[in-house]
């Protein structure tokens, strides 16, 4: 999922200070699983506005709306009317909600919520790991499953490293070196001369090197 | 009052049965809130409790092991710890707001905790206005 973590409070207040009707608007997707940005931290983060306002001596209105999806123009629909009733939005959806929502209705002040930090899975209740960098060349099919993009430091494509000590990494020791683990498991596997195969060079045009990223589906699309 | 704040009480029905006139020892003006179960206890009602005007909120749980719906009091620390980054982001003492394990059956343990839980706010009053 995507993984999001709230703002701090100063910069929220900081956005929102000139209005006095905002509304906080959740997305029920992956912010909602991350616990970012659902039904709760709607509410929490409406009640902290509230009483950072009270104690700035401006009191503000806050509404609390938490949409399916920000990330789809669909479900954006009802903005249509509630952009008529509040001054701004502070949108805790990752950063593609926030976009959107400023592409489809410029006349709307959207304000992020939340930083939007990586792709990660929910290893234990509030814990959250990367395990994915959306990079768009994918090669852990070439590393028994396990990303040498997102979790090594160096994003190397011929680890270990130097720096690899009893399978930690330098960087930081808490962290597992994964070229330690790719090596170990291919080696279990038998499957250790894979990597001494030449792989042709990375392409990370797909990571965002060549501008905006589309993908186009003409088989799903409306003509 | 001088020294006479209003604080609140967020607990749960199964905790004790201490009421206002038990608590009648502190002089400060007490809020109970009573919910189905601490763990029910969001931080949204610990804040709105500050935004109500008190000066400290007291969360009030069952006894680890003892709550009725088990786990209840200890979803209810958690949601004290997650209101206490919210208060220190809005430069207010994070210990305004206390988590307080209580025997469910002795209204003295409970009452006990209550003043020693305004004790501290009224420090906390006496530093603010002091400095």
């Amino acid at each position: 999922m995507i993984v999001a973590e709230r703002r701090a409070l100063s910069e929220i207040l900081k956005n929102i200070e000139p209005f006095e009707k905002i509304m906080v608007l959740g997305c029920r997707g992956c912010v909602a699983i991350c616990s970012a940005g659902g039904d709760r931290e709607v509410a929490i983060l409406a009640e902290a506005i509230r009483l950072g306002r009270e104690l700035q001596g401006k009191p503000i209105e806050v509404e609390e709306e938490t949409f399916i999806r920000q990330c789809d123009p669909e479900y954006l629909e009802p903005l249509r009317e509630i952009k008529n009733r509040v001054e701004a939005i502070v949108s805790l959806a990752c950063g593609v909600g926030v976009n959107l929502i400023a592409d489809l209705y410029p006349e709307i002040r959207v304000y992020p919520g939340v930083d939007t930090t990586f792709y990660g899975a929910n290893l234990s209740l509030g814990e959250w790991v990367e395990r994915c960098r959306g990079c768009g060349d994918c090669i852990i099919d070439l590393t028994a499953g396990l990303c040498p993009i997102a979790r090594c430091a160096k994003n190397l494509l011929n680890g270990p490293c130097g720096g690899s000590k009893g399978g930690r990494c330098e960087v930081k020791a808490e962290m597992p070196c994964i070229w330690h683990e790719i090596v170990e498991r291919l080696f279990k596997r038998g499957e250790l001369e894979k990597l001494l195969e030449l792989w042709p060079a990375k392409d990370w045009r797909p990571a965002g090197g060549d501008g905006l990223r589309i993908r186009v589906r003409e088989d799903l699309r409306d003509r | 009052m001088r020294n006479s704040f209003k604080i609140a009480i967020l607990c749960c029905n199964y905790t004790n049965l201490a009421e206002r006139e038990d608590l009648a020892v502190i002089p400060g003006e007490i809020i109970i809130k009573r919910f189905p179960c601490s763990g029910h206890i969001e931080i949204t009602d610990i804040l709105r409790s500050f935004r109500e005007g008190v000066k400290g909120v007291m969360v009030a749980g069952c006894e680890r092991g003892s709550c009725h719906n088990l786990r209840g009091s200890e979803r209810a620390e958690r949601r004290v710890l997650g209101a206490r980054v919210i208060l220190q982001e809005l430069n207010i003492e994070p210990e305004r707001v206390s988590m307080f394990f209580v025997s469910r059956l002795d209204s003295g343990d409970f009452v006990e905790k209550a003043k020693h839980f305004y004790k501290k706010i009224v420090q906390l009053e006496r530093k603010e206005r002091s400095s």
